[in-house]
Order: C-alpha cells, then structure tokens, then sequence
C-alpha cells in the first residue's frame, strides 16, 4: 500500500444555494481544490452523495467530472447516507494506496434546500429501515431523539447539559467563513426552540444545508504539488444494523467505536495523540455518543465534560473548531468531506476561522443513527 | 410512501412479530435477519415475539414525515418484547403519560395509505390496563 496524501482542499460556503445548481456547487469545491495543486489534472474523481435523486439526477461522477472539465477520466459515485463524505474520502485513498491512481479528487456534494422540507425530510429518513421502522412514520429526528432519552435517563444527563453542546458550536462557527449559522445563541435559544422530536428541539438539530467540498489525493511521488501535504495515517469504516431495534446497545454508536480503534491502530496512534477533530454532531446526542465512542470521553460522561469546559479551542482535543454540523451546516454527502478538509487547513495552520496549533487530526462522520461510520486520522 | 407489495410482502413479520434467534449463541435479532449479527451464523430460525412488553425509550415527533400528518403527534416507542427490542407507534395514551418502564401491549391499528391507496393494518402498541394484567 502506498502512502496518501492530502495536497490541496476546497470547499464553497454551506447554506441555501437556490442560485447554484449541484453541478456549480462541485464545480466551485473542484476549481477551489484544484487551485492548491496548480490545476494538476485528476486520474480520477469519487462522489460522495446520498440524496441527488431530491433533485432527480444520478449518474453524479459523470456529471461533475464532465462539467468541471474533467472529461475522460475515471469516476464513480459511493453512498453510505449521511456518512457519504467519509466513504467517499476512504474509497479515495485506496484508490491511490492500491497504486491503480496517483491523483484523485474527491468529492462531496449535497443539495437538501431544493425541495420542499417534507420530501427532504422523508428522503433524509431512507438511511433507516424502510421496511421496519419508516412504516411507522419515525423521523430521523425521531430515531435519533429515542436514544437522547435512553441516554439522558441511563447516565441521569440534564437537559441543559446537553443544550451547552449547540452553544458551544455556534461560538465556533461564528468566526468560520464557510459556516451556515453564523450567530451566538444562548442555552436559552436551545431551550425555548420548538421541539421537533421530543426531547429533541430545533437548535439540538444540525440544519438542512447545500454545499460542496473537495480534497485532492495524491501519492509521494506527487506529494510536491502542495508545500504543505498531510498525511492520511489512517482510515476505517464499520458499519451496523440501519435500524435500532437490533442494537446490541442504544447508548453506544458501535460502528464508531470499530472504526475509531481500527483507524487509531492503523496510524500508530492513541486517542491521547489528537489535538484536532471533526465529529459528525448532527444532534447534541449524537455529538455526546460520538465522542464516547471515539474515546474522548467516558460513557454517559461527555456531556459533563463540555459542561466543564472541555473540547473548547485551546483544549486537547478542541472538538470541532468549524462549528460542527450544528453551524457549519449538514450537506449531508458532503460533509465527511469538509470535515477532512477542515482538519488539513488546521493542521496546515491556514483555516480562516478558529484555528488550533495541531500535529494529529481525527474526522468522524456517520451514516443514519450510527450504522455507518469512518474515521479519518490525518497527521502533518 | 410505502406500496401494497411491501405490506403483503412482510405482513407476517409485521403482524405477528417474526423474529430471528441464532441456534449457535442465542441471539435474537428483530427485524429477522439472514444471519446472526452477534455472531454471522446463518443457523437461524423464526420465533414470534410475545406481544406484551415495557417501553425502553419514546418520543413524540411533532414535525411528521410526509403521510403521516393525520397521526401527528406521532408517539414512537422502542419496547422490549422478551429478549427483543421492537419499534411502533404507541396509540391510547397522551404523550405527557408516556413513561420509560410502561407496560404495553400489542394491537391491530390502521396505518396510513400506501401510494396504491390502500388501507394497512399494523401493530402498534397500548398502555397495559390492570385488568388486563391480570388476565396475562
Ligand atoms: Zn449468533
């Protein structure tokens, strides 16, 4: 297996792009990441999407590759629902570890504003048991809101500490320019929002956004294209059951512990070792089970944390510097790909909002309630 | 929106609860699988999980998904039913009286329309009366 390397990044501002096609948005991301590597050519594009038939088109390598004048080289498309990104970023990198591709670009791209709400929001609901558990009418917030009671009961987590978690993110994503929300709230914000699964309430929630990011990935062969490469050290996906009621546990993202032990072990590195990480935040419980899985924080015990003050620029781990999906935004089959474009900018020391001096960085992005999930360690 | 083939396909599974237990380490997996998750045998048989059980977790999603407006506020309950854990709707109750550790019980409610218009019938769940209890 060769060593991988990120040498250039891109990505466009996450929010409502009712002006911009899916096509334009890639192209953007494209054009943004193929800038850092002076226009080298790709062998190769992967498309990271989960809900392009919202706006009625598939067939997504051939229709970016082809506008964003890449014409002729290879491409495909992977999907592992709001973990799209993640997969993408994996199948990437074997490809150019294989050796079959020296430079490859991918890219993660969603549109969710395009449509009427409730035919995104049924669409979003796919990455659950259709058969099983949609035929009952449980929302994606639903399913995620029945493990938010399981676990504030279990671990006796108050409502308040979990709501910290948004406030916290949206101070981040205040100074991130690519952010989607980009304003301060207070606990009260969260607390006073409109609860859109019980216990769940709107600004627990990451919102529905637009967007497109793109990293390019090369061997060391090329690795000169960038003055400042990092390294992809390690890289993991595991996946578990689409529906909950088969879980061997409701209060533990399963895949996600997997995939963070086996991406870990794969770098040569301890948990102890990252200074910077994207997690994939999508509720505030999502944002406490992700960060128990990982190994950040104890079970039941990572609320507590961030209500100690933890995880907050300057501390190791900061978590989420861009402002997590709850600010940055959710463009669901891109955002494992912002997320590693994210942490390369922090460790090149050039993301335009909070930046932290950083060595190791770890993203985390999960598909449905958990049931797919990678996990990128990437090291300057 | 679901289709009448998808009802009649796994109606028993639906109605009658049709789990899976692994014959090698006893895993028992609702919905039924092809093989054991806990495991990978693909020793597995049917069993029919009992139709009284305690509700672990719940929520009240206010925000329906698209078809299900009428039976919004939508109570969803993940209940344990013997050594399985089963997903429904939980129906006879105010979502305020709702309560982890509820003893419920299973019964035949109509669903909403599938795109060929026709009416399913599913199980959902309600609150366990104490007279009943007593007859269980
Ligand atoms: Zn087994």
């Amino acid at each position: 297996m060769r060593k991988v390397y990120v040498v250039g990044v891109g990505m466009t501002k996450v929010g409502k792009h009712t002006e911009v096609s899916m096509r334009d948005l890639a192209a953007e991301a494209i054009s943004n990441a193929l800038d850092e590597v002076g226009n080298e050519k790709p062998e190769a594009i992967v498309v990271g999407n989960m809900l392009s038939s919202l706006v009625e088109q598939e067939n997504l390598a051939a229709l970016i590759a082809d506008h964003a004048g890449l014409r002729g080289i290879c491409g495909l498309k992977v999907e592992g629902a709001c973990g799209s990104g993640g997969v993408a970023v994996l199948t990437g990198y074997l490809m150019v570890a294989s050796g079959l591709y020296s430079k490859v670009l991918v890219v993660g791209v969603e549109k969710l504003l395009e449509r009427p709400t409730p035919d995104t929001l049924r669409g979003l609901a796919y990455a659950a048991d259709a058969d099983y558990e949609l035929i009952y009418g449980v929302s994606f917030a639903g399913l995620n809101a029945l493990i938010m009671r399981y676990y504030m009961s279990k671990y006796n987590v108050k409502r308040e500490e979990l709501a910290l978690w948004s406030v916290m993110m949206h101070q981040n994503g205040v100074k991130n320019p690519y952010a989607q929300l980009r304003n301060e709230i207070t606990l009260e914000t969260v607390l006073n929002s409109p609860v859109v699964a019980d216990p769940i309430r709107l600004y627990d929630a990451c919102p529905l956004s637009d967007g497109a990011a793109a990293i390019y990935l090369t061997n060391e062969d090329w690795k000169k294209l960038s003055d400042t490469p990092v390294l992809i050290a390690g890289v993991s996906n595991a996946v578990d059951s689409p529906d909950l009621s088969s879980r061997f546990s409701l209060d533990e993202l399963f895949a996600s512990r997997l995939s963070a032990e086996n991406a870990l072990r794969m770098a040569k590195l301890s948990v102890k070792d990252v200074d910077v990480a994207e997690i994939h935040d999508a509720y505030t419980i999502t944002a406490a089970v992700s960060l128990e899985s990982i190994g950040f924080a104890e079970k039941g015990k990572a609320a507590k944390l961030w209500s100690e003050g933890r995880f907050k620029p300057g501390d190791k781990p900061t978590i989420n510097p861009s402002g997590g999906l709850k600010s940055r935004g959710h463009p669901v089959g891109a955002t494992g790909v912002y997320q590693v474009a994210e942490v390369v900018m922090q460790l090149r020391g050039d993301f335009p909002g909070v930046l932290v001096p950083a060595e190791v960085g770890l993203t985390q992005n999960v598909g449905g309630v958990g049931s797919n999930v990678t996990t990128v360690l990437l090291k300057r | 929106m679901t289709t009448i083939q998808r009802i009649w396909r796994i109606k028993n599974i639906l109605l009658r609860l049709i789990s899976t237990r692994c014959l090698e380490c006893g895993f028992i997996a609702y919905p039924p699988k092809a093989s054991c998750p806990k495991c990978g045998s693909r020793k597995v048989v049917e069993e029919e999980l009992p139709k009284v059980g305690e509700v672990l977790t719940y929520t009240v999603i206010n925000v329906p998904l698209k078809g299900f407006e009428e039976f919004t506020p939508l109570i969803i309950g993940l209940i344990k039913l013997g050594d399985a854990k089963v997903l429904a709707e939980l129906v006879d109750v105010k979502p305020e009286d709702v309560r982890i550790g509820m003893k419920v019980v299973a019964t035949l409610r109509r669903s909403t329309k599938t795109l060929d218009g026709v009416i399913p019938y599913v199980l959902k769940f309600k609150p366990l009366t104490l007279k009943l209890n007593t007859t269980t």
